[in-house]
């Protein structure tokens, strides 16, 4: 049992329950749903999941230092739209270009998030609130209320969320998915090798400790919303290639849907803990319970608000009560420096009470 | 063998620091040499918190200059004093909780290298926990560790820096006795390593035990430096307070009334159980054990702060269920916390609205609204029975100095017309000066009438203020000594159980 | 009192310059600005959020935040209109869709003040499920043809030029304004947003007063809900959609902290006259919506962002001019 507990944390268990409940869910609906168990059911789970998961990541990275970003819906769809208008402009913009030009603008977006809640000092609540509305409002600006409409755009990029890469018998990985995946097990590394990756959790764990200990703290939390901008705006061109028609609401509320898959992934909304591969297995139960709920209930997509919503009560709620009553039985159990005998301390103490 | 024959590792010479109005360092000169234990003593206010950070990099200096090893150097942030091989460590730990252990001790290193190695690092922490002979699980999250076992790791970071110079702010502060010894051990096998420490602690059996040498700030000015062997606790009173002080106030004799409180059989899992005590009127019950007897828990317990699951509370002969603070205030009980910082005062409220506050509900008219002119009157009433010193009693309690805050919260408490006054830990952290002061309060109080349980784990402050004393021990009751019979022997000897007979662990 | 004044000097004051700039540059614009008709008009497309914003000041004082109200409002309204559809009539619906809004508020105040969640994750739960609720009930439909007299009541002036959501917005100015500065309840809620231990140790009873906030939270949005509903004379799953950015503007800018403990009703009540005006203006300039919006973004970001650049400039000059060296950054004072 002890060694168990040396090698696995309280979080990991959350991850394997998770891994655990998506078990169940695809179980219990199988059985429930005819055909449940096809291709298309794990394109479509895929095909949203993938989206979602690239915000996820960013998200967390920021999260992770005790912030929020609510600006990245935004982001997604102005990165879309603006991708997508270039590109019905001048067809010959190649792939690279087109992600770098994506990647590129959420970067520039999230530059200014990071540099008004690091540098500015305001919190990012607040920040990225009014972020979202600004980013929205360019958005709206910057498109006249008109649409990318999918026929202008060159033909490889609806084609991208479409071709098959490798298949698994009757599952099919489409490109869109191996980069999600890609960047999950990307930035899992970056957060679990690279020492900027562990500052992000000390800031987020003890603000105060890590100003102490003399961390730029400013310029990490700002690399932090910069990333995140970059890959809400790779979210963004993956949304132009699944999509193609992009409206100026394209993306509204994602920034929910991210911080739920967060959330319910175990990474704690008060930083210092959560990892990518939990983040990932988030946005999954969402997708999954959602989509099968919707199919088997028949109910409309209108409820997909009030069951992420609820979904993020229950994981937060469950964190708090659950989780910290786990850490403090492990630490409990491992941690105390052990006692000497009872004798050697009685000659101590009447020696030191002088 | 410490001696002058060594150079100094870091010499101080001549440092000012100014802030507004308070002169906090006026041209402080002194020497700090490897492989010593060197003790900083002085009141609050002295300067040692300020000449501390300056050697950190917190602060630079107005004028003057430190020299590291005979070459004077800029200290510009922490960052650059942990170059230089100076570090420090706190009262409160700067630990991250949810990193683990070897993370903790590694995390300032700025060579780690583009990749860390996580087997490296957990090999590399666990050498350093057993050169110290420290025993913790590096792969465990620092959460939940005790505030003994955080400083291990702080002194573990210090020790994978390479200081040279190594700062503990009081940090004996919140240990158990056993724990403060381990603390020593540390300290001296790091002394004999070579490294200088510098130790500050307001607990003169301590520095007395431990240092090698003591120096003496006072209103921010050096006074003297002088070898262990050289100086005795009196002298260095004196030269702290710059006169001749009794540590201690000698009790006057008091009147007992009758009986105020009674508890019988008072428990709560996992804390505390069997708790059975009287408190009279007039008498200050002491409340002695070593940190961890979860003295606090039971009077928080009859605050209503965390109320007891089990057991009887008789106040007047009445039984009474304490669940709430509020109720705990009508039924005329105080208590005033160990933390005064955090849970004190609210700062950025005026004198008046920080006094009236817990019985806020006296001054509401029929509809809720406040009758102002009432409660300053009470303001006014304390400002002048305490001397608290202010412009007005209007004046935000952030501005004031912090003894005159600590009396605000004083007022605060008594405004409250308690019977029966938990006062916890009350002289901690306070300078010589000052806890006379608190003494002879306690004293006027329960010539008053009131009822006093003093929680504390100043062994001698216990033995001089108290009537009867109470002793606990890992939340058991282990017997009550009266004035007449406690002895400290006695009272260590109940406080780490040799007398239960149960022969429980320790 | 004399700190009182000093204060006004800094934060508020600045207020009253701004609000007399956008004022004064509005008139300039258009020359019906000033009339009787155009000022309640001012009011009367942001009255409902103005509303909110009175209470929300309290929640943020008390050093929480209630992201749902928006959504309370569209739920409140989607209830109403979804009665109405099936044949309850609006009196009922009125009735029901404000015990919504109590049990929404004491929903919220359960996972906050009893459980202790953060009520950042609570009220951005509730904004995603309150919103759902609301959706769920009208789907993509558009309620409308309300009785006459709901109508009116949203519409027509009530006494003398004044609409019933103004002056239910007077009365419950008034109401605010006296709880808040003169009442026990009021120093309650700035104490515990200031220290939440220190109120607890000094018998302050946590719990009720935070489960008061979020009930009264959410019921006034409620209430808010039913009055955009009358105002408007039709309803969708999408009411009141983002309208917690301007109310949470509305405060902050106000000189309300985001941490708790400080703030007046003064200071949100002249912030809500600038942006009140500022909207107006926008308005009148043919601005749309959504660039307005946009602004209101800004505007937040800055009204947190100067006075910390404020600070930072002061302290900056300050030191520069005590020490003629340059300081270490967060660096404290103390000794």
């Amino acid at each position: 049992m002890n060694t168990l507990k040396r090698y696995v944390r309280p979080e990991q268990i959350r991850e394997l329950s998770l891994v655990l409940l998506i078990f169940v869910i695809i179980v219990f609906f199988g059985a429930q749903i005819e055909g449940y168990y096809s291709g298309r059911t794990f394109n479509r789970i895929a095909g949203d999941v993938a989206i979602i998961a690239v915000v996820a990541v960013g998200q967390t990275l920021v999260v992770l230092t005790r912030n929020i970003d609510l600006s990245v819906g935004s982001i997604v769809g102005f990165t879309a739209y603006f991708v997508g208008t270039q590109l019905a402009r001048h067809n010959d913009i190649t792939l690279p270009w087109a992600v770098l030009l994506a990647i590129g603008v959420g970067a520039l977006m999230g530059l200014i998030n990071g540099v008004v809640i690091a540098y500015g000092r305001v919190p990012a609540i607040i920040t990225t609130l009014g972020t979202l509305a600004l980013y929205r409002t360019l958005l709206v600006n910057y498109s006249n209320a008109r649409t990318v409409i999918i026929d202008t755009l060159p033909k490889w990029v609806p084609e991208l969320s479409r071709v098959n890469l490798f298949s698994l018998g009757t599952l099919e990985f489409r490109p869109m998915v191996v980069l999600a995946v890609a960047m999950v097990v990307i930035f899992q590394l970056v957060i679990t090798y690279l020492p900027y990756g562990r500052r992000l959790y000390a800031i987020g764990s003890n603000p105060e400790a890590a100003r102490i200990a003399g961390f730029p703290t400013p310029r990490i939390v700002m690399t932090a919303y910069v990333l995140c901008g970059a890959l809400s705006g790779l979210a963004g061109f993956m949304f132009l290639a699944r999509f193609g028609n992009i409206t100026v609401v394209a993306a509204q509320g994602m920034e929910l849907q991210a911080v739920a898959a967060v959330v319910v992934g175990g990474v704690n909304i008060f930083g210092g803990s959560g990892t990518m591969i939990g983040a990932l297995l988030g946005a999954v139960m969402i997708n999954t319970l959602e989509q099968s709920l919707r199919r088997w209930l028949q109910i409309s997509e209108f409820w997909r608000n009030a069951l992420l919503g609820l979904l993020i009560l229950l994981a937060v709620a469950s964190d708090a009560v659950i989780l910290n009553r786990l850490r403090t039985l492990w630490a409990r159990s491992g941690l105390q420096i052990k006692a000497d005998a009872v004798q050697a301390q009685v000659q101590e103490e009447s020696r030191h009470v002088a | 063998m410490p001696g002058d024959a060594k150079k100094p590792v870091l010499e101080i010479r001549h440092i000012s620091k100014r802030f507004d109005t308070t002169q906090a360092l006026d041209a402080v000169s002194l020497d700090i040499y490897p492989g010593e234990i060197h003790a900083l003593l002085g009141e609050n206010g002295a300067g040692k918190s300020t000449l501390i950070k300056i050697m950190t990099g917190v602060h630079s200096p107005d004028q003057g200059e430190i020299l590291l090893d005979g070459k004077p150097i800029r200290i510009g942030n922490t960052v650059e004093a942990q170059a230089y091989g100076i570090a420090a460590i706190y009262q409160e730990p700067m630990i991250f909780p949810d990193l683990t252990v070897a993370e903790n001790i590694f995390i300032s290193h700025r060579d780690q290298g583009a990749i860390l190695r996580w087997g490296k690092m957990y090999r590399a922490a666990e050498a350093i926990l057993g050169q110290l002979d420290v025993h913790l699980d590096v792969r465990q999250p620092a959460r939940g560790l005790t505030l003994a076992a955080q400083q291990a790791v702080e002194i573990a970071k210090a020790i994978s820096l390479k200081a040279r110079v190594l700062i503990m702010d009081e940090p004996t502060a919140s240990l158990s006795a056993h724990e403060v010894t381990q603390l020593f051990k540390l300290a001296q096998a790091l002394r004999d390593q070579g490294v200088a420490i510098v130790f500050i602690s307001h607990r003169m059996e301590e520095v007395f035990e431990i240092a090698d040498r003591v120096t003496v700030l006072r209103d921010g000015k050096f006074i003297s430096s002088k070898l262990r062997g050289q100086v005795t606790p009196e002298g260095a009173i004196r030269d702290m307070v710059g006169r001749q002080v009794e540590e201690f106030f000698a009790k006057g004799q008091t009147q007992r009334g009758e009986l105020l409180l009674s508890v019988r059989g008072l428990g709560k899992e996992g804390v505390f159980s069997e708790v059975s005590f009287e408190v009279y009127r007039g008498e200050v019950l002491g409340f002695a054990g070593l940190v961890g007897s979860r003295r606090t828990d039971v009077g928080l317990a009859l605050f209503g702060v965390e109320p007891a699951d089990s057991g009887e509370i008789l106040l007047n002969g009445k039984v009474e269920r304490m669940r709430c603070p509020d109720q705990a205030l009508r039924l005329g009980i105080a208590y005033v916390s160990e933390d005064r910082r955090a849970l004190g005062l609210t700062m950025p409220m005026s004198i008046v609205a920080n006094i009236s506050l817990p019985m806020l509900r006296e001054y509401l008219s029929g509809l809720g609204l406040i009758k102002r002119s009432a409660e300053i009157a009470a303001a006014e009433q304390f400002r002048q029975r305490l001397s608290i010193r202010a412009p007005s009693v209007h004046v935000e309690v952030a501005r004031l100095s912090g003894g005159n805050q600590q009396k605000v919260m004083l007022s605060k408490w008594l405004n409250a017309r308690p019977q029966l006054l938990i006062l916890d830990e009350p002289t901690r952290g306070i300078d010589v000066g000052a806890k006379a002061e608190v003494h002879h309060m306690i004293n006027d109080l329960a010539a008053q009438g009131l009822g006093i349980i003093l929680i504390s784990s100043d062994l001698p402050e216990v033995l001089a203020m108290s009537d009867r004393i109470l002793v606990m021990r890992e939340g058991r009751p282990m017997g009550v000594f009266t004035r007449g019979e406690a002895t400290q022997e006695k009272i260590l000897t109940a406080a780490m159980g040799q007398n239960s007979g149960a022969g429980g662990r320790v | 009192m004399l700190r009182r004044l000093e204060w006004l000097r800094r934060w508020e004051g600045l207020l009253v310059a701004i609000l007399v700039v956008v004022v004064v540059v509005n008139a300039v614009q258009s020359p019906v600005y000033l009339s009787v008709e155009n000022q309640i008009n001012l009011f009367g497309l942001f009255i409902e959020k103005i509303i909110v914003a009175l209470v929300m000041t309290f929640i943020i004082i008390n050093g929480e935040i209630d992201l749902s109200v928006a959504s309370v409002m569209g739920m409140s309204a989607c209830l109403l209109a979804r009665l109405y559809e099936i044949g309850v009539p609006v009196q009922w619906g009125i009735v029901m869709a404000l015990l919504t809004g109590v049990l929404a508020g004491a929903f919220n105040g359960f996972w906050i003040a009893v459980v202790g969640l953060p009520s950042l994750a609570v009220t951005l739960a509730g904004l995603i499920g309150y919103r759902g609720i609301a959706l769920v009930l009208l789907e993509d439909r558009s309620i409308g043809y309300f009785p006459d007299w709901f109508n009116a009541l949203g519409q027509k002036p009530l006494v003398g030029p004044f609409p019933l959501a103004l002056i239910i917005f007077f009365v419950l100015l008034v109401i605010a304004v006296v709880v808040l500065q003169y009442s026990g309840f009021g120093r309650y809620v700035y104490v515990i947003g200031n220290n939440r231990e220190v109120a607890r140790y000094s018998g302050v009873k946590v719990r009720r007063v935070k489960m008061a906030l979020f009930i009264a939270s959410s019921t006034v949005a409620a209430l808010a809900g039913l009055l955009i509903a009358a105002r408007l004379g039709a309803v969708r799953g999408s009411t009141a959609e983002g309208f917690e950015l301007d109310i949470i503007t509305m405060v902050l800018m106000g000189g309300v902290s985001i941490f708790g403990g400080t703030g007046t009703l003064t200071g949100v009540l002249l912030s809500i006259l600038i942006i009140l005006n500022l909207r107006n203006g926008m308005l009148l300039l043919n601005i749309p919506g959504h660039t307005q919006t946009g602004v209101i973004g800004v505007l937040l970001i800055l009204s947190v962002l100067t006075p910390n650049l404020g600070q930072e400039f002061r302290a900056f000059w300050s030191r520069r001019r005590r020490t003629g060296l340059a300081p270490a950054p967060g660096e404290e004072k103390g000794g």
